[in-house]
């Protein structure tokens, strides 16, 4: 710390981010929150009902609740991407003695590209009419039956507008988990393998115990992504058909911007905030349990 | 660890000394990975070069074509179509601005705040910092209807303003977290050889603190460039005119009705778009990769 003249210094230099921050972050967040007990649609006056807005959410919206298990089902497909496939690789990736820094980057590029430009890919690729690359591989390799039109079928829709989310950040937490994977001090896993563990073991014993806590964090940050997931849903379906592929997040949109009921959407998104909070703290306290426990 | 291991010498030590049943099958996942890592990148990549190959290919082979096939023509007549059907430069230039313009803040301010915060320090710094944590666990969608409402009273919808506020001000906490936990690292020693030549605050701060960031810089903008160049959201709810568009937005200019859409044009448009960060990417890729990596194991 610098020892002289602070007081101001703290000032000048505290002042611009906080004001930016507070104007941009935290002053929605709290006008949210009073909204959120308002019933409003911008136009006429707004009239304060309480918590009427929350007792509709829990007790008496169907799509609110459809929504939130989507949600889920949502982020598992995009967990299973962004953690089971990318710490896979990521270990596979240890094995291999060239070409790493190459397929790190051609992992990560997904990363880059816009989330509509990803929806307009991936409306093609699940088309069945023209014929799409998912339909063309089923075909290709006799699996005819299970051809279909992905994003208006209502056992996949859901499933479908999940998987580009899980795609495109795979490369980012592959990245991370590689990086841990390689800190992994080598004695140990020669050791275990002079004892005649396989690699599988080697795994299991020794690396993920590891590099528990940057999966974890890795896991936060998937989640808390995962969970505000809302643009490739909804330019591929917009919830459709019908509340199938419905989100928390495109609901919100919906209700906010289509119907202009502003009062309804600030409660939806409070719950949203909330339901970010009660992951964060989840993991959090997974990775707790796990460091007493060792 | 290149360490190549020539099948043969393998073969006759495992002859003459019994070896571990694990380094042989270390030998065995050493052969196995390259096949099945390929085989991963292939299909996490494959769309992409699907789409890159569909925008050279004539309009009438794509349509009647596998999509697994290669083109047997290429054309540029995609790009041209892509070109008149929408305004890309416009798109392009208002990305460039409203990126610039937030990354210029977010650097700024992030470096401002991590100063005070870390440098600088006063009691109260970690609640501060506490404060700017609600801002990466927070999703952006909470701050649009309180948004919108603002803007709208106060005239600011359908501006540049009016994207750039809220991009910066969820950008700015993960900067400062990275600026913060780089200014942790500087040696005290730095700061009292400057001290006492005379430098004040400021001083230190243009002299000594913010030419030592340039490589959380580059972390920072380019991965607040990814989220800002692609934003969709604040730029649908908030801009409504042809000439502000983003380039998310003009996308949205290529979906016709279903069944109408001029395919590869729209990947050519698509290919157009990307190439900027692309570019960005490839040539910083190093530098960028190290950051990712370094920044998210230490938290």
């Amino acid at each position: 710390m610098l020892r002289t003249k602070q007081r101001t210094a703290v000032v000048v230099f505290l002042l611009p981010p906080l004001g930016l921050y507070l104007l941009a972050v935290v002053g929605p967040i709290l006008y949210s929150l009073v909204l959120s007990l308002f019933e409003w649609d911008g136009l006429s006056d707004m009239r304060f009902v309480g918590l009427d807005n929350y007792r509709q959410m829990l007790f008496s919206d169907d799509i609110f609740w459809t929504a939130t298990g989507h949600g889920l089902v949502y982020l598992a497909v995009s967990l299973f991407f962004q953690l089971v496939v990318a710490l896979m690789l990521a270990n596979l990736l240890t094995y291999i003695s060239r070409g790493r820094e190459l397929v790190k980057t051609v992992y990560l590029l997904p990363a880059i590209v816009s989330t509509v430009a990803i929806a307009l890919m991936f409306r093609r690729i699940y088309s069945l009419e023209p014929l799409g690359l998912v339909n063309a591989a089923l075909g290709a390799v006799g699996l005819d039956v299970l051809q279909r039109p992905f994003l208006s079928d209502l056992d996949t829709v859901l499933v479908a507008v999940s998987a580009p989310e899980g795609w495109r950040f795979a490369g980012l937490y592959m990245l991370i988990l590689y990086a841990a994977l390689i800190a992994v001090p080598k004695e140990l896993e020669e050791a275990a393998r002079l004892d005649g563990a396989s690699e599988w073991r080697v795994f299991t014993q020794i690396r993920f115990p590891y590099i528990r806590p940057v999966f974890l964090t890795t896991a936060i940050m998937a989640a808390t992504y995962s969970l505000r997931g809302f643009d490739i849903p909804y330019l591929l379906t917009n919830g459709g058909p019908g509340h199938a592929s419905e989100l928390l997040t495109t609901y919100m949109y919906k209700t906010a911007f289509t119907n202009t009921d502003f009062g309804y959407a600030s409660t939806l998104s409070v719950f949203i905030v909330l339901q970010c909070i009660v992951a964060v703290a989840l993991i959090l306290g997974v990775r707790r349990t796990g460091r007493d426990a060792s | 660890m290149s360490v190549q291991v020539a099948p043969s010498a393998s073969l006759r030590s495992e002859t003459r000394v019994p070896v571990p049943a694990g380094r042989r099958r270390l030998h065995v996942a050493r052969r196995a990975a390259p096949a099945l890592v390929t085989a991963i990148v292939l299909v996490q990549i494959y769309p992409l070069v699907w789409v890159f190959l569909t925008s050279l290919r004539p309009a009438g082979e794509f349509a009647a074509g596998n999509p697994f096939s290669l083109p047997t023509d290429l054309t540029l007549e995609n790009y041209r179509r892509a070109w008149e059907m929408a305004p890309l430069p416009t798109f392009i230039i208002n990305s460039l601005v409203v990126t610039v313009v937030s990354n210029v803040l977010i650097v700024g301010l992030g470096m401002m705040a991590a100063y005070a915060l870390t440098v600088l320090g006063f009691r109260g710094s970690k609640v501060v910092l506490g404060l700017f944590l609600i801002g990466i666990i927070v999703p952006v969608h909470v701050a649009l209807v309180p948004l919108f409402i603002t803007y709208s009273r106060v005239g600011l919808l359908d501006t540049y303003q009016s994207m750039i506020l809220p991009l910066a001000g969820f950008s700015l906490p993960m900067s400062v977290y990275l600026f913060s936990s780089f200014y942790s690292y500087i040696p005290r020693e730095t700061y009292e050889a400057a001290e006492l030549d005379g430098a004040g605050p400021y001083r230190i701060f243009l002299q000594i603190t913010a030419p030592l960031s340039s490589n959380t810089v580059i972390t920072v903008v380019f991965v607040n460039s990814i989220f800002i160049w692609n934003d969709f959201v604040f730029a649908n709810t908030f801009v409504l005119s042809e000439n502000l568009k983003t380039i998310p937005l003009g996308l949205q200019n290529y979906m016709g009705a279903m069944g109408s859409m001029d395919w590869t044009a729209t990947f050519a448009a698509v290919c157009v778009t990307v190439t900027p960060l692309l570019l960005i990417f490839l040539v910083l890729n190093k530098a960028i990769i190290y950051g990712l990596e370094s920044g998210a194991t230490k938290g």
